[in-house]
């Protein structure tokens, strides 16, 4: 590994001072991530991410920029990153530094236009109270509120509980301020053009579909330093009263806002239903949430987090009580909605419209959750979703799988194989959590009324155990295979296996332009090549961006001429 | 535990950052949103709960020289126990606070400590204080004029316990004599250790000296047993703590209340009556150790079992610490119950309070982090349109007397026990 010189380094230290930059190994190594254990399940057990030259805290776009510039000017790859959650923020080369953006968390409320301006370290638990302060509230995406606003709008799908009713992050992204690769500032949409931040398509450059494009990973060149999203109205109180004792915390909201678990006696039924209730513009919010613990332990679950002497050695006694087994098996095709109404006859409205869906639908309410606490218990996980790191409580480890997104009823009608091939993983080996097969969580939201409420299954896997970490890849292996049987495409573990080596590097071009050249539609990789050689020149924004190179691409068109 | 105990938490730690915050139920604006001290200052992750779990592991793997910075980052926990609070909102096999402390057990251990702490040690060692520059001889000055039973000679229902910081602290000491002339009043039958008080060392257990913290806690229960101890009352939160749950680990088996906790009590039973109005917006700060570290510590034996193939859980049952039982009404009712008094609140209190800026050893090994730390608590307070911070430590009295906010701006701090002597 090259280590950078000295006078690289004081280069760097003069742009940020000595206080908010290190090379310290220690340090250093601290910014390294194992790949298993965060969103990109394949590598060896314990391998981790590169070691940065250095890491750097920039305060101000200025300093961003100057850092940039600096990594064009020595060929040094740079990496942003915020909350550190994913994967994805972390570099992927031996000569990279990584750029940490928790001093940048200022931000601003336009409350009459609805736009709330922010900076990478503000996460969507903060603007969400700031902006219940003027009435107006935030999509916060399915990654939980714990993540940075700024992260998620440029660089994730970015749908969520609430994006029924507020879209999702490509949706709500209006007007960014974005560091390019090679060091120049582009301002987007309106802000481009001198008129503020209310639009992400212009006047002024529209580059929606490079900064971001659907999935987000796919693109994120560069570093946006501070961006603007879409805020939405909020028909609460200006803060979120709260209840309860740590960790069953409960909001205390006033009659306009009710929750419900919505039960369905089929997956054709549930489809029906939540198509319907996409359909009629009802929900504040819908999410297939607590099924994430799995299908035969979401009740014991449910309880043991809504006592505060409760803990997970409770499950098996919790299971086997009668009322809770009822209820858990009249739970088994489940959904958690929120209606928000805006008057009184507008709740009534609403409620009257669900009822009349349920009806149709064949779908009831769930008893149990009907119980204030727990309805209450709802309002606020489901409203702040501040208890994302939930998906780690039971093992250490959890991973999404399936990804099943198409529209609604492609998804329901292949829930149960899913839920078998899952189940009997579950049953013939102990590397993952035996929890019943379906682990399901998603959102009403996007294509076909309800396309990604069969996003992902939750994976529960030991991280601190070498035969959990890899017999869990095993069973993605599995799962692959059976979405390629099925012709579902990708399975959501291997998502980003393209994008970064087992070995926590970023592919090269020469094996980039492999793997590519093998696609069905190997021009998508060819043109983002053309696209990256535009915008990032020097090749130094560490990206997932996948491409296919000229070269590569004139060599496959030269065989094709040959056959 | 050793720090290799901790592997499998640094293995299971998701990377998550909750521990950055406050629960995340609980942000009410970006401003105080935050909760740990050592990150918000010196930034770098590694500083976080999750950064001493990395740090756990580069040490145990040898991947990094164990350099200044590394020392700093370990010793720079105040071991105020807000990571742990929050981590435990969704984690129930975590530990992120006793980690953290065995970080710095394993930096001690290694001679990897600081000058500051070497002073403070040395002190406990020779004066039976950390207080640098105290000596036994005077540790008795704070109770002065006061007529007091020494336990020794004779029984006393309660025994009260000022701690080295009401002890040696002159301008402390008027608290101690107060809160002790309080319980008199009431007609509690009060008695002392007199000359054989000595620290309880809480706070070397804060930096990591665990030798250090076992010897002083044998000797003090020694004590206690000899002097036929049954109930202690003490004004200082770390004392209280450390008694309830370190002491309690070591077989101490006596009721350890804090002075709020009786005064609650006294008031309660009519014992206590305020005849004067104290007109005062006040607000309240939760100290780390009477608050989510004040609960009661609940012996245990057990090991890890997985169920359901990799569901990891404890055989029998492990008690679970997360501030849900800490000490937060008490104060509120005391001060509710004073004529004049309005109490207002900060936007991070009881389990997730911001740390005073003292704990960890923190206000002598790095003092302008800790006058930081402070400051920004006096920043909260002023947020409030309250004209007094209270609190129920002389440690975070201390550290908050001198403080300024980011404006510059000081508030006026009062121990609780004053408040309740002025409205007698």
């Amino acid at each position: 590994m090259t280590l950078v010189k000295e006078e690289i380094y004081q280069a760097f230290e003069d742009v940020v001072g000595k206080r908010n930059i290190s090379r310290d190994a220690a340090i250093l190594e601290s910014y390294r991530v194992i790949p298993c254990q965060s969103s990109d399940h394949r590598g060896p057990y314990l391998q981790k991410t590169p070691v940065p030259q250095m890491v750097i805290i920039p305060e101000t776009t200025e300093e961003v920029q100057a850092i940039v510039r600096l990594c064009n000017k020595y060929g040094i790859q740079f990496k942003a990153s915020t909350t550190f959650w994913s994967v994805a923020g972390y570099i992927g080369g031996d000569y990279a530094v990584q750029l940490d953006m928790r001093r940048m968390k200022n931000f601003e409320i336009d409350s009459k236009n609805q736009i709330a301006v922010i900076e990478p370290y503000v996460i969507a638990a903060a603007l969400q109270a700031e902006a219940m302060k003027v009435g107006l509230n935030i999509n916060i995406p399915g990654v939980g509120c714990s993540s940075s606003v700024v992260a998620s709008t440029s660089s994730w799908v970015g749908f969520g509980p609430t994006s029924i009713s507020m879209g999702c992050a490509s949706e709500n992204l209006l007007g960014a301020e974005w560091v390019l690769p090679n060091g120049e500032i582009l301002r987007t949409g309106s802000l481009g053009a001198g008129s503020g931040w209310f639009c992400g398509e212009g006047p002024g450059p529209s580059t929606r579909g490079i900064l971001r494009g659907k999935q987000g990973t796919a693109g994120s060149f560069g570093i946006c330093t501070r961006m603007a999203v879409r805020l939405h109205p909020w028909p609460g109180p200006t803060f979120i009263p709260t209840r309860g004792t740590v960790p069953a915390y409960k909001a205390d909201l006033p009659d306009n806002f009710k929750s419900y678990t919505l039960c369905f006696p089929t997956w054709d039924a549930y489809a029906d239903g939540v198509n319907r209730l996409h359909q009629n513009d009802i929900l504040y919010l819908g999410h297939r949430q607590f099924t994430m613990f799995g299908r035969d332990i979401k009740t014991a679950m449910i309880m043991i987090l809504n006592d505060p002497d409760k803990q997970l050695a409770d499950i098996p006694a919790l299971c086997e009580d009668p009322y809770l087994k009822e209820q858990n098996e009249k739970m088994k095709i489940d959904i958690q909605v929120i209606i928000a109404g805006e008057t009184k006859r507008d709740t009534e409205y609403k409620e009257k419209a669900l009822n009349k869906i349920l009806e149709l639908s064949g779908g009831w309410k769930s008893e149990l959750m009907m119980d204030k606490d727990l309805t209450d218990y709802v309002l606020l996980y489901l409203i702040r979703l501040g208890h994302k790191n939930l998906n780690f409580v039971m093992c250490g480890g959890y991973e999404g799988n399936f990804g099943l997104s198409p529209n609604v009823f492609v998804s329901s009608s292949v829930m149960e194989e899913a839920s078998a091939l899952k189940k009997k993983w579950e049953d013939e080996h102990d590397y993952i959590a035996a929890v019943g097969g379906d682990s399901d969580m998603g959102s009403i939201c996007t294509m076909g009324g309800g396309g990604t409420t069969g996003w992902e299954f939750f994976t529960h896997f030991d991280s601190h155990e070498k035969e959990s970490v890899e017999g869990t890849a095993d069973f993605f292996n599995a799962t692959q295979d059976w979405m390629t049987e099925k012709k579902l495409g990708t399975d959501m573990g291997k998502w980003n296996q393209s994008a970064r080596r087992p070995d926590g590097y970023f592919y090269t071009q020469e094996e980039q332009d492999e793997m590519f050249s093998k696609l069905p539609q190997p021009l998508v990789t060819a043109y983002q090549y053309k696209v990256r050689e535009a915008f990032n020149p020097n090749d130094l924004s560490g990206s997932y961006y996948r491409t296919l190179s000229t070269k590569k691409l004139e060599e496959i068109s030269r065989s094709e001429e040959l056959k | 535990m050793s720090l290799e105990d901790f592997r499998p938490m640094m293995d299971r730690c998701s990377n998550c950052l909750g521990c950055k915050w406050v629960p995340f139920d609980k942000v009410k604006s970006m401003r105080f949103g935050e909760n740990c001290p050592s990150v918000c200052y010196y930034n770098f992750n590694t500083y976080s709960a999750r950064g001493r779990f990395r740090l756990g592991q580069i040490i145990l793997d040898k991947d990094a020289e164990y350099s200044d910075e590394v020392t700093k980052v370990v010793h720079s926990c105040m071991a105020c126990g807000a990571c742990d609070v929050a981590c435990k909102v969704a984690r129930y096999n975590l530990e992120p606070l006793d980690h953290n402390i065995a970080l710095k057990a394993d930096a001690v251990k290694r001679g990897k400590i600081l000058p500051e702490q070497q002073v403070m040690i040395q002190a406990l060692k020779d004066e039976k204080t950390m207080i640098p520059g105290a000596v036994k001889a005077n540790r008795g000055d704070w109770a002065k004029g006061l007529v007091l039973k020494n336990l020794f000679k004779e029984k006393a229902e309660v025994a009260f316990f000022p701690g080295c910081k009401y002890s040696y602290d002159k301008k402390l000491q008027g608290v101690a004599r107060s809160a002790v002339q309080l319980l008199l009043d009431a007609g509690v039958d009060v008695g002392t250790l007199g000359d054989a008080e000595a620290c309880c060392a809480g706070r070397a257990h804060q930096m990591g000296f665990i030798d250090e913290f076992d010897e002083r806690a044998d000797a003090n229960i020694k004590a206690f047993k000899i002097a036929g101890v049954k109930t202690i009352v003490t004004p200082c939160s770390d004392c209280y703590h450390t008694f309830k749950r370190l002491y309690a680990m070591r077989g101490l088996d006596i009721e350890v209340l804090h002075i709020v906790e009786y005064i609650d009590r006294l008031i309660s039973e009519g014992k206590i009556k305020f005849t004067k109005s104290v007109p005062m917006t006040v607000t309240y700060h939760d100290p780390c150790h009477l608050g989510r570290q004040g609960e009661q510590y609940i012996p245990w034996e057990g090991k890890e079992k997985k169920i359901l193939n990799q569901i990891h859980t404890w055989d029998p049952k492990r008690p679970r610490y997360n501030g849900a039982y800490g000490i937060y009404d008490a104060p509120r009712n005391i001060l509710n119950a004073i004529p004049g008094i309005t109490l207002v609140e900060m936007e991070r209190i009881r389990e997730y309070s911001w740390c005073c800026g003292a704990g960890g050893g923190c206000s002598e090994t790095y003092p302008e982090f800790s006058a930081w730390t402070a400051g920004e608590r006096i920043t909260e307070a002023n947020a409030t349109g309250a004209e007094a911070l209270v609190t129920a430590c002389p440690w975070c009295e201390s550290n908050f007397a001198n403080a300024v906010d980011e404006n510059g701006k000081k508030i006026q701090v009062f121990d609780i026990i004053e408040l309740v002597r002025r409205a007698l």
